[in-house]
């Protein structure tokens, strides 16, 4: 069934025999560029390295030792295992606390981010508020099911994360609490009119978030679903270098997320790894007890931090698959590729992003295709046979 | 414990009668007293500055020295227990022995050099919960020396904050109470005499009148400090150590309890309403009501604990009794007046503020309990207790708001009553010497 389900989600508008072309990427993005982006992500590189290094070991040694904590606590066995759950994650915060500042320096060395060390400091915090909540929700759900249901929880485990996913993804955007504030630009707005009727779509909000004053990096997404549907778009978008043909092929991106429904099926795929791996959770976790003892949480935490990094390449590759058809019905709409070119090349530039990554990252960090890539399948689509 | 300190609060004097009259004017009363305790404090300012170099050179200090700014504290000490009501006669100028609210102070003993070199920075905590207790110590002392230290902003906060202080706050209510009844109310005397108890500690540590660190243990009330039956108690077994981690991280892991705190308090709000309404028609909270907010006030106690510090382990969700080491005691319902009932809330508004002043005190009881506990791996009695009794009232209040007794919280900061004492009742003001004008 869940292979069925895969091959559902899998086909996407670009041509399955679209073969990318080969191109010279100095010629296109500039050899002082690519020099500068590699020196500032190989340090990158290193640091998520020994951050995913750190993690796995804090995390086996407190699979073996965070039973002592139990200790501390004078709640039944779901409030100790949110306890245990919490301090978890609380000590692998500490222990990657110099990478992520290590991180943070870098950027702040290469003008990626001006936030101060302040302000990161409370937004590292905040974070680890929202993980803490994040982490006693899915114990309270794990462990309630499994003191109910025993080993059988898993399968409608599996299924309330997959409905709270939804259930998050549809609110998201109602959450905003002014974050963002709608679009103001006479000639985006009937760009992204013109591109929602070429998809087919119904009106969807454009939305600009103010980030200028901390970053000069660029972004925009896509989330919502429904009548929650929104386009958001960073207002480092918004100015120099990007020209107005570049933010139209940014706009016809993000609606083309909309019009393939990737965000729903981004929850179908969700689910297809949650299924499986709420089992070998369960599965794993059968020594310590199972699921509804506090003693099997520490064990959890890493049977989890494991999955999602053995998941990752293959979670990364279905999100390049997504990305690379946005782009390429973007192009579709726009009948831009020069736009898209010069998109990429400043996003090299604002972001520092290598065009063309080590293989090994594209595995584990690559969410999208590579700058490299999407050049090349702007050249792809202006061939005679691309379109 | 109390006999142990270098500096020891005496209160001589169990009558609470006040005379109306006195009380009505007691701020007017007191401007003689206060501007003398101001000159007198410029005074033991420059003497304790004295006190410190002798005892930077010769590890002691002189007793004619240590008698001055002695005389200094214990003039305090009776001018704000006069001003706060904690006492009634008129207090003499020199700052002589036998005031009802008195202090002895030990004779000068060897300091450690270093403690003392540093002395206005180790004393910083200290002063921080004097400020929130606001025993009043700081109008003619340390709000001189606060003022060569950061400012005349730092002034200013200090006297500022010493207003605001749970002390102030139990004086303001007691004025009232003794306006219309002639005589103090017991617990908020007590409340009052502790709080200047400790700024006399914390003010003879400042002015190096004792290398002695102040405790704020409640049991140095103990001995002057009544705690009467009530259908709400505090037990307290916890053990005072702690896991650093969970200190550090202490505020993030209650996140838990805070969001089902949040949700239980709106079904608390209803049920509360419901169980008003029942209480005037049928005299008394049915049962069930009755469990449901227990079990809210306990649970939401057992949560505060949690956070300030005060209880070391991760509470339960539920608030059942006995589950915690910091617990609280909730007797069955009884049957309650109606018009008290009736009147409820707005009676519980002076309980609600002093409570509200005391949950300042239990913040600041966590600030220093945070940093002692992560440096330690435990945590100060006396700040656990302070915590305790913090919380106790709380619980008291909270139990009085629901209905889930009748007698109002008591404000007695000791977690334990005192033996009866009957020698300490009832000792007569000594004679004013001769030529004692004043």
């Amino acid at each position: 069934m869940l292979i069925v389900g895969a091959a559902l989600l899998l086909p996407t508008a670009v041509p399955d025999d679209l073969a990318l072309p080969s191109y010279d990427i100095a010629d296109v993005f500039g050899s002082a560029v690519i020099e500068k982006a590699r020196r500032y992500e190989r340090f990158l590189y290193a640091d998520w390295v020994l951050t995913e290094i750190t993690l796995l070991v804090v995390l086996w040694i407190y699979s073996r030792k965070g039973v002592a904590f139990m200790r501390e606590s004078a709640a039944g066995p779901i409030g100790t295992g949110m306890l245990l759950g919490m301090l978890g994650l609380a000590i692998v915060w500490l222990v990657q606390l110099p990478f992520r500042v290590a991180a943070h320096w870098w950027d702040r060395r290469y003008d990626v981010t001006d936030l101060d060390y302040l302000s990161w400091v409370f937004q590292d915090w905040g974070l680890l508020a929202g993980e803490f909540t994040s982490i006693c929700l899915a114990l309270l759900i794990v462990m309630g099911l499994a003191r109910w249901l025993g080993d059988h929880w898993w399968l409608p485990g599996a299924a309330v994360f997959v409905a709270i996913g939804a259930l998050f993804s549809f609110v998201a955007p109602y959450l905003d609490f002014g974050a963002t504030k709608p679009l103001d630009d006479p000639v985006l707005t009937e760009a992204a009119a013109q591109y929602e009727r070429d998809y087919g779509l119904a009106h969807i909000p454009l939305r600009v978030q103010e980030v200028s004053a901390d970053t000069d990096q660029a972004n925009a997404f896509a989330y919502g679903l429904g009548p929650s549907r929104r386009v958001v778009l960073w207002d480092t978008l918004l100015y120099e270098p990007f020209t107005q043909g570049e933010q139209k092929v940014v706009l016809a991106h993000e609606l083309a997320h909309h019009s393939s429904e990737h965000l729903p099926k981004g929850i179908g795929w969700f689910a297809i790894f949650a299924i499986p791996g709420a089992w070998i959770l369960m599965r794993t976790t059968r020594r310590r007890g199972g699921m509804g003892r506090a003693e099997a949480v520490p064990l959890a935490l890493l049977v989890v931090a494991v999955l999602q990094l053995a998941a990752s390449p293959a979670q990364n590759w279905i999100s390049r698959r997504m990305e690379a058809e946005a782009d390429w019905k973007a192009l579709e709409v726009t009948r831009d590729p020069a736009s898209l070119e010069m998109l990429m090349v400043n996003f090299s530039r604002t972001s520092l992003g290598d065009p063309d990554p080590p293989g090994w990252t594209q595995l584990f960090l690559g969410t999208h295709p590579t700058l490299a890539d999407r050049v090349a399948m702007a050249h792809a689509w202006n061939e005679p046979a691309g379109h | 414990m109390p006999a142990e300190r270098p500096i020891r609060l005496v209160v001589r004097d169990d009558d609470l009668r006040r005379s109306r009259l006195t009380v009505f004017f007691r701020l007017f009363l007191a401007i003689p007293p206060l501007i003398w305790l101001t000159l007198w404090g410029i005074a033991a300012f420059v003497v304790a500055f004295l006190l410190w170099l002798a005892i930077l050179i010769e590890g002691k200090a002189p007793e004619i020295l240590h008698d001055f700014v002695a005389g200094y504290v214990r003039y305090a000490v009776h001018v704000y227990g006069y001003v706060l009501l904690a006492a009634d006669p008129y207090p003499w100028f020199r700052g002589r022995p036998g005031y009802p609210v008195d202090v002895e102070i030990d004779p000068p003993e060897r300091q450690s050099r270093w403690t003392a070199f540093f002395r206005l920075v180790l004393a910083l905590p200290a002063l921080l919960l004097a400020a929130a207790l606001g025993g009043g110590f700081y109008w003619g002392s340390t709000s001189s020396s606060w003022g060569t230290a950061g400012g005349e902003e730092d002034v200013l906060w200090s006297a500022g904050s010493s207003a605001a202080g749970v002390a102030a706050i139990a004086a303001f209510f007691a004025w009232f109470v003794a306006l219309v009844r002639g005589h103090a109310p017991r617990g908020l005397r007590d409340l009052i005499a502790y709080a200047i108890g400790y700024s006399a500690q914390t003010g003879g540590y400042l002015l190096l009148l004792t290398g002695r660190y102040p405790t704020s243990d409640p049991v140095l009330a103990q001995p002057f400090a009544d705690l009467p039956e009530h259908p709400v108690r505090i037990v307290v077994t916890d053990e005072l150590k702690r896991s650093r981690l969970t200190v550090f991280f202490r505020l993030f892991l209650a996140i838990p309890h805070f969001v089902w705190l949040a949700l239980w308090s709106i079904a608390t709000f209803f049920a509360a309403i419901a169980a008003w309404v029942a209480a005037l028609l049928i005299g008394r909270v049915p049962t069930v009501l009755h469990r449901f907010l227990a079990a809210y006030v306990r649970y939401a106690t057992h949560v505060f604990a949690y956070v300030y510090l005060v209880g070391r382990k991760f509470p339960g969700f539920t608030g059942r009794a006995g589950s915690y080491g910091v617990d609280v005691e909730i007797d069955p319902p009884t049957r309650q007046s109606r018009w008290k009932t009736f009147f409820r809330l707005f009676l519980a508004i002076p309980a609600l503020i002093i409570e509200g002043a005391l949950g300042g005190v239990l913040f600041v009881v966590a600030f220093l309990t945070w940093w002692y506990a992560l440096v330690r791996g435990r945590v100060p009695e006396g700040l656990r207790n302070l915590g305790a009794s913090c919380l106790r009232y709380s619980a008291q209040t909270y139990a009085y708001v629901f209905l889930l007794t009748g007698r109002y919280p008591y404000a007695s900061p000791v977690l334990a009553g005192r033996k009866p004492i009957a020698e300490q009742l009832a000792v007569p003001l000594p004679e004013p010497l001769p030529g004692d004008a004043f």
